[in-house]
């Protein structure tokens, strides 16, 4: 233990002694961060609508019409069932969602709809409403000309007046870009560092032949793979929290319900992630024996899941064929496990399929890694 | 960690600290020790020359345990290298013909982590001391000159007092003066009874530092004595060289020239 002990001790001082380490595996997620964090690529669209027909006539269908046919993008709209845009304005993909009753304006029929926004996006929902008013009142107008003479809907006695719309707000989850941009981030690099980190420093010590030395020592390779990924395990840790309180200060990022609890669990997948990753590196060291072969490899590897494992953009933003597929990538399960414990507070009990889906990578690497890695 | 420290055991002389028994070990489709037996006695500097791929290094390596041999025995301080590796790791000293350490620690810090790695406490100081590089303790490997990074390596072997030690070349690539620094290393670690085993290409050194030489050839020994009776022996067969004996080589020239200060640091 004293020996495993020394050795992480020794590559940790090794690592914060190489600045361009630090710079590509602390400060560079951290940047990329800011940057995509800033741009907040939410503001600068309209109100996303999500509207629920439950009438299906002539007047449902104006109404809508008037919503999406606009000459600005001030307004995107979408149809879908009451439980589906429900679920969506919860998960913050929509600002306000619209129902439009059945049997709307028909004889008899009511003639008010149903607003509800989510009072995390004031302005966008604010916007949609006027939208809204703007279009039912020209339909208002249409219907009360055309309908001459016949009974006013709702009159002066009490009923509500045509095209009334009932407001209310619902507390969405916080699925701001930032909520989802950072602890993707954060899982991103711990894929980064777990890879390349362990992979360049492999090949450089096999071909310097400090491997070879180490071999000539009384040296169990056991003691030696444990400082590697101790090592590497402690600075995830480090820079997952880094990342998190960067999030924090920046973006008012909440982890979690604010207990210590959710740190704890953020924590504990940084470590659970870092050691699939590290084990990764290990055996990508064991097949790319130079560092010319190790770049591409790693990169082959490292960049589809960057890019694929609903790290920027959500994974729903992909073809559906594509998703078959990312849902079960590594960085997927790490991703949205650490993502369900900072912008929702989730429990172990609530990530047990992503903890179950690491689990099963983390073994296939781990064998893969025990075959392939080679000392010399 | 089971902390043996057996040095100094077998130090009776007459008991051979290093026995190679019928050596053999193949690999690539080369036969690249083919029987190869020879026994090191405590204090002696024994010499291994042959030119390259002659199979020295691979023969020294089965010794340290670092290539297990096909089949033949290797025994250090009568412990059998195959059977027990890391026991016979612990009680030699190792300098390998491309030594390499971490990049980034100072040598101080790389003495103390391989003193670690074999139980041993070390004073940093004092080691390297012993092999002149007093001021560089906090000095990083790589930023060391050729000669300088040879006489750290030494060092490094040295953290656990070896009982035996193997060095490999250890003055290929060397300038004049480094190569003479070397060589009073090595006659320093004479002095103070450590057994050696040295590979190396060069007659001069071989005639100078080794008590008993082997002369490998492909795969193996087909000459072991000491230097003065192996010359004696040619001799005898009727050689005689052809160039007139000289009072003094042109290395002799360089060195009276250029002093026998060093020049790396």
């Amino acid at each position: 233990m004293r020996v495993a002990l020394s050795l992480t001790v020794a590559s940790l001082k090794m690592y914060f002694r190489n600045r361009q380490a630090i710079f590509f595996s602390l400060f560079i997620p951290l940047l990329i961060m800011v940057i995509f964090g800033l741009l907040d690529f939410d503001r600068f669209s309209g109100a996303q609508v999500g509207v629920v027909d439950e009438a299906g006539n002539e007047a449902s269908a104006a109404v809508i019409l008037g919503l999406s046919n606009r000459d600005d993008d001030l307004m995107d709209v979408e149809l879908g069932t009451l439980a589906e845009e429900t679920e969506r304005l919860q998960d913050g993909e929509i600002d306000a969602m619209f129902v439009i009753p059945a049997n709307f304006a028909e004889p008899g029929g009511p003639v008010t709809l149903s607003a509800t926004t989510d009072e995390r996006s004031p302005q966008r929902a604010a916007l949609a409403i006027t939208l809204l008013g703007q279009s039912i009142g020209s339909l208002g107008r249409q219907i009360t000309s055309t309908a001459d003479g016949a009974d006013p809907p709702s009159a002066a006695d009490g009923p509500p007046s045509f095209g009334t719309i009932f407001q209310s707000t619902l507390q969405g989850d916080d699925r701001s870009y930032t909520a989802f941009l950072v602890p993707g981030i954060a899982a991103m690099s711990i894929m980064q560092l777990g890879i390349f980190s362990v992979v360049f420093a492999l090949v450089q010590f096999r071909q310097q032949g400090v491997l070879r030395r180490l071999k000539a020592a009384p040296l169990n390779p056991a003691q030696f793979l444990f400082a590697q990924i101790s090592t590497r395990l402690s600075i995830s840790v480090l820079q997952t929290l880094i990342l998190l309180l960067a999030g924090m200060i920046l973006f008012d990022l909440a982890v979690g319900n604010g207990d210590v609890l959710s740190w704890i669990l953020v924590m504990a997948l940084a470590v659970f992630g870092g050691i699939l990753f590290v084990t990764m590196g290990l055996a990508i060291s064991g097949v790319a024996r130079t560092e010319e072969v190790a770049a591409p490899v790693t990169n082959l590897i490292s960049m589809p899941m960057m890019f694929l494992s609903g790290v920027f953009f959500p994974l729903d933003a992909l073809p559906g064929v594509v998703t078959i597929v990312t849902q079960f990538l590594p960085l997927t399960f790490l991703a949205d496990a650490i993502r369900a414990v900072v912008t929702d507070g989730a429990g172990i009990s609530d990530i047990w399929s992503e903890l179950a889906g690491l689990a099963v990578w983390t073994a296939v690497v781990f064998a893969a890694a025990t075959r392939l890695f080679r000392w010399e | 960690m089971n902390k043996e420290v057996p040095s100094g055991v077998a130090r009776r002389s007459g008991d051979p600290i290093i026995v190679a028994r019928d050596l053999r070990k193949r690999y690539d489709g080369i036969q690249a020790v083919d029987g190869v037996s020879f026994e090191v006695y405590p204090g002696e500097v024994f010499g291994m020359l042959g030119p390259n791929g002659a199979g020295k290094t691979t023969t020294v390596e089965m010794l340290e345990g670092m290539r297990y041999p096909d089949s033949g025995t290797a025994l250090i301080n009568s412990i059998d290298v195959t059977r027990e590796p890391m026991r016979v790791k612990r009680i030699i000293g190792v300098q390998l013909q491309a030594n390499a350490f971490f990049d980034r620690l100072t040598l101080s810090e790389l003495l103390k982590l391989f003193g670690t790695l074999y139980g041993h406490r070390v004073v940093a100081a004092d080691l390297l001391e012993r092999v002149g590089l007093g001021d560089r303790g906090k000095s990083q490997f790589i930023r060391l000159s050729g000669g300088q990074k040879q006489r750290f390596s030494i060092a490094a072997a040295l953290v656990n007092e070896p009982v035996a030690m193997f060095l490999d070349e250890p003055s290929t690539g060397l300038d004049p003066q480094a190569r003479l620094n070397m060589w009073d290393l090595i006659k320093g670690l004479q002095a103070d009874g450590t057994t050696v085993v040295l590979t190396t290409h060069y007659m001069e050194e071989a005639e100078e530092l080794c008590d008993r030489v082997a002369i490998v050839d492909s795969g193996r020994i087909v000459a072991l004595d000491t230097p003065p009776a192996l010359v004696a022996g040619l001799l005898e067969t009727g050689f005689r060289n052809e160039r007139p004996t000289r009072e003094a080589t042109l290395e002799d020239v360089f060195i009276n020239i250029t002093g026998r200060a060093l020049r790396d640091e």
